[in-house]
């Protein structure tokens, strides 16, 4: 019994060393693949740096409104794009790198999950602006919030900010055919039901309290009617 | 950079002129029946020997559907229609049109300038669009020292109250002495006047303007990096409240434009030390009757509110120390509020740099100065509440030059900015 245990342990042994020894082709290719395409996007990126330098687009650009400075104002222009060229040619090495590691591979699993590797690409992207863009409106409706004397400022911000998040999420758990109808479901409750306590709130429950604060924000002299009256700023 | 092309229209009127010795323009929509009113009173009831005797044009954007006016037909005893007066309508230019309704786009300049460059004119007055130049002493004292050629900017200087342009007050008028060190009091004002000589220097620096994508022109900064004489000139002009527009806009218009042209002139701003007054021509009129002193919660409220709420974006823009000011001037306690020049200095000097470090979105940074600056209104409301305009004055030169003694602080930040990276 022993032997015919020593034996099936060394021909699961022997499958698995010879499955290695099929892969190590793909997964050699894979990496010199993107080793490859590493070295193409850094010179590549090179380039792009040196001729948006000598076309000065950072000074063309800071001229007057430059949307991508106020949306990403840490990084110049340049560096935006030459970042977004380097690492969209380093994607590419990637895929092809897969697609040479599939070759080699006939499992329908590892097919199946190269398959997927885009979508997952796409989700990244999708989650990265989501959350450039919550940033940034929710920094915006704070400061407009504050200039316009509102207490619950803060509030608001937030509220904008977790939308912006909870629509990024739904989009990027789509994009990755996670729980499809579940997650429609779910987003779908959880807006409409904001919408609809929003609406309940105004129109029936609190309709006595929206409207005393209605009225008290409407009446209070904020800053600038006080300034109307004795201050003029301009 | 191509000069503006005016339009057909207005090249006809020009051509029919021919040319002019003075050329008053205004640069906004106005109704022409006023203006044609307000302009022959103040124009042609001029004395002979000064300028009443100079043929002038009024310019003014044409509206459409009406005649273009080309002659002023006198409604006194005579019949005679006199041609020292002329109405020149003018077709604006397509551009970004200015948030302000009091201030122009520079692209309006360009083509006012533009004008008056075809004309061949010795002198140019800008006015507002309420046309309170012409219903107060204005032309006459604004043109005489830049016919005289005694200088070839004149600014106005308005007699306000001591709670009237405060935001000129707080930060345009002793960032813009304090940068180039001209004394201009109002150096933002929507009447002022040009000599034709000027007029090249003017649209070099308009085109360079609209080249950088702004639309805010500043005629005594541009002035002053150029050289060139500017006086001010004390007039009765009281211009109307105005209406309609909010103050972060317009913090966001002017303060971001001053912002911008500090980032483009910082080759110049840093070599100038302290600053010069300028001639001051004419008698200060009697500022306006006293006012009580104002209920100031409401903005200090607005800044301790911005306190609680953007420390975040505050504190990437200013240094700690700032910040532990600021917390220690936010306690709830109004009646002892009170924020030092030194730190309201530092404030701008910082925002300032930030603008041009893009540390945040520029709209973001314009719009998070709105509760400081409301709190340094607080702060000088509660000092001069009781003050007479004369002692607000005082208070106002102390700060311009708390500016001037700020401005090593900046140009150390400006230098060297990760040194004191916040």
């Amino acid at each position: 019994m022993w032997t015919q245990v020593s034996q099936s342990l060394h021909e699961s042994m022997a499958r698995v060393i010879s499955r290695i020894a099929t892969l190590l082709p793909g997964i050699l290719a894979f990496i010199l693949a993107v080793l490859f395409f590493a070295a193409i996007a850094w010179a590549l990126a090179w380039l792009v740096r040196s001729f948006l330098k000598g076309i000065r687009i950072d000074e063309r650009l800071a001229r007057g409104t430059n949307a991508i400075a106020e949306w990403s104002p840490t990084y110049t222009p340049s560096t935006l794009i030459t970042r977004v060229v380097f690492w969209c040619v380093v994607l590419i090495g990637f895929l092809v790198g897969l697609e040479a590691f599939g070759a080699s591979s006939d499992n329908v699993l590892s097919t199946r999950l190269l398959g997927y590797l885009p979508n997952v690409v796409g989700a990244v992207v999708l989650l990265i602006l989501g959350n450039v863009i919550a940033r940034f409106l929710s920094r915006s409706v704070l400061i407009g919030a504050v200039n316009m004397n509102l207490h619950y400022a803060r509030l608001l911000s937030l509220g904008v900010k977790w939308l912006v998040l909870v629509l990024t999420a739904a989009m990027v758990l789509d994009h990755l055919s996670i729980g499809a109808a579940i997650v429609d479901l779910a987003f779908g409750i959880l807006f409409g039901g904001i919408v609809l306590a929003l609406a309940l709130a105004v129109g029936l429950g609190s309709r006595d309290l929206v409207s005393r604060s209605l009225e008290r924000e409407a009446a209070r002299p904020g800053p600038e009617a006080v300034a109307e009256e004795k201050f003029r700023h301009f | 950079m191509a000069k503006l092309e005016l339009s057909e229209e207005t090249k006809a009127g020009m051509e029919e002129i021919k040319q002019a010795d003075l050329l008053i323009a205004v640069a906004a929509p106005v109704e022409a029946e006023q203006l044609r009113t307000a302009a022959t009173r103040a124009i042609l009831g001029m004395d002979e020997q000064s300028l009443g005797a100079l043929r002038t044009v009024v310019a003014f954007p044409g509206v459409s559907g009406t005649e273009p006016m080309t002659k002023v037909e006198m409604d006194l005893e005579e019949v005679e229609t006199h041609d020292r007066l002329r109405f020149l309508p003018y077709a604006m230019p397509a551009g970004t049109p200015s948030n302000i309704p009091w201030l122009p786009s520079a692209s309006v300049y360009q083509a006012l300038f533009a004008m008056a460059r075809e004309m061949g004119v010795s002198a140019c007055a800008v006015i507002a669009p309420d046309l309170a130049a012409l219903h107060s002493h204005f032309l006459g004292p604004m043109m005489a020292p830049v016919l005289e050629e005694r200088c070839e900017l004149a600014m106005p200087l308005y007699a306000l109250g001591k709670f009237d342009g405060l935001l000129n007050s707080s930060i345009l008028a002793p960032a813009i002495r304090s940068l180039y060190g001209r004394r201009v009091r109002f150096p933002l004002a929507p009447d002022f006047c040009f000599s034709g000589k000027m007029i090249p220097d003017m649209e070099v620096a308009l085109q360079r303007t609209i080249a950088q994508g702004q639309s805010t022109f500043w005629p005594a900064t541009e002035a002053a990096v150029r050289e060139r004489g500017i006086c001010q000139v004390h007039v009765d002009t009281r211009h109307a409240p105005a209406e309609g527009v909010d103050l972060s806009t317009v913090m966001s218009e002017t303060v971001g434009s001053l912002f911008a042209e500090m980032t483009l002139n910082a080759p110049l701003w840093q070599r100038v030390r302290g600053s010069q007054p300028l001639v001051t021509v004419g008698t200060p009129e009697p500022p306006p009757a006293d006012v009580a002193a104002a209920d100031t919660t409401p903005m200090v409220e607005t800044f301790q509110l911005g306190f609680r709420n953007l420390q975040e974006v505050w504190s990437l823009v200013l240094p700690p120390v700032t910040l532990l000011e600021l917390k220690r001037l936010a306690r709830p306690s109004t009646e002892r509020f009170h924020m030092p020049d030194e730190l309201w200095v530092r404030i701008v000097y910082d925002f300032g740099l930030a603008y041009r470090l893009r540390t945040i979105s520029r709209s973001h940074l314009l719009g998070a100065l709105t509760p400081l600056y409301l709190g340094w209104v607080a702060s000088y409301a509660l000092e001069v509440g009781n003050a007479g305009p004369a002692e607000a004055e005082l208070r106002l030169e102390k700060l311009a030059r708390a500016y001037e003694e700020g401005k090593p602080y900046l140009l150390s930040r400006w230098r060297w900015p990760d040194r004191f990276n916040p």
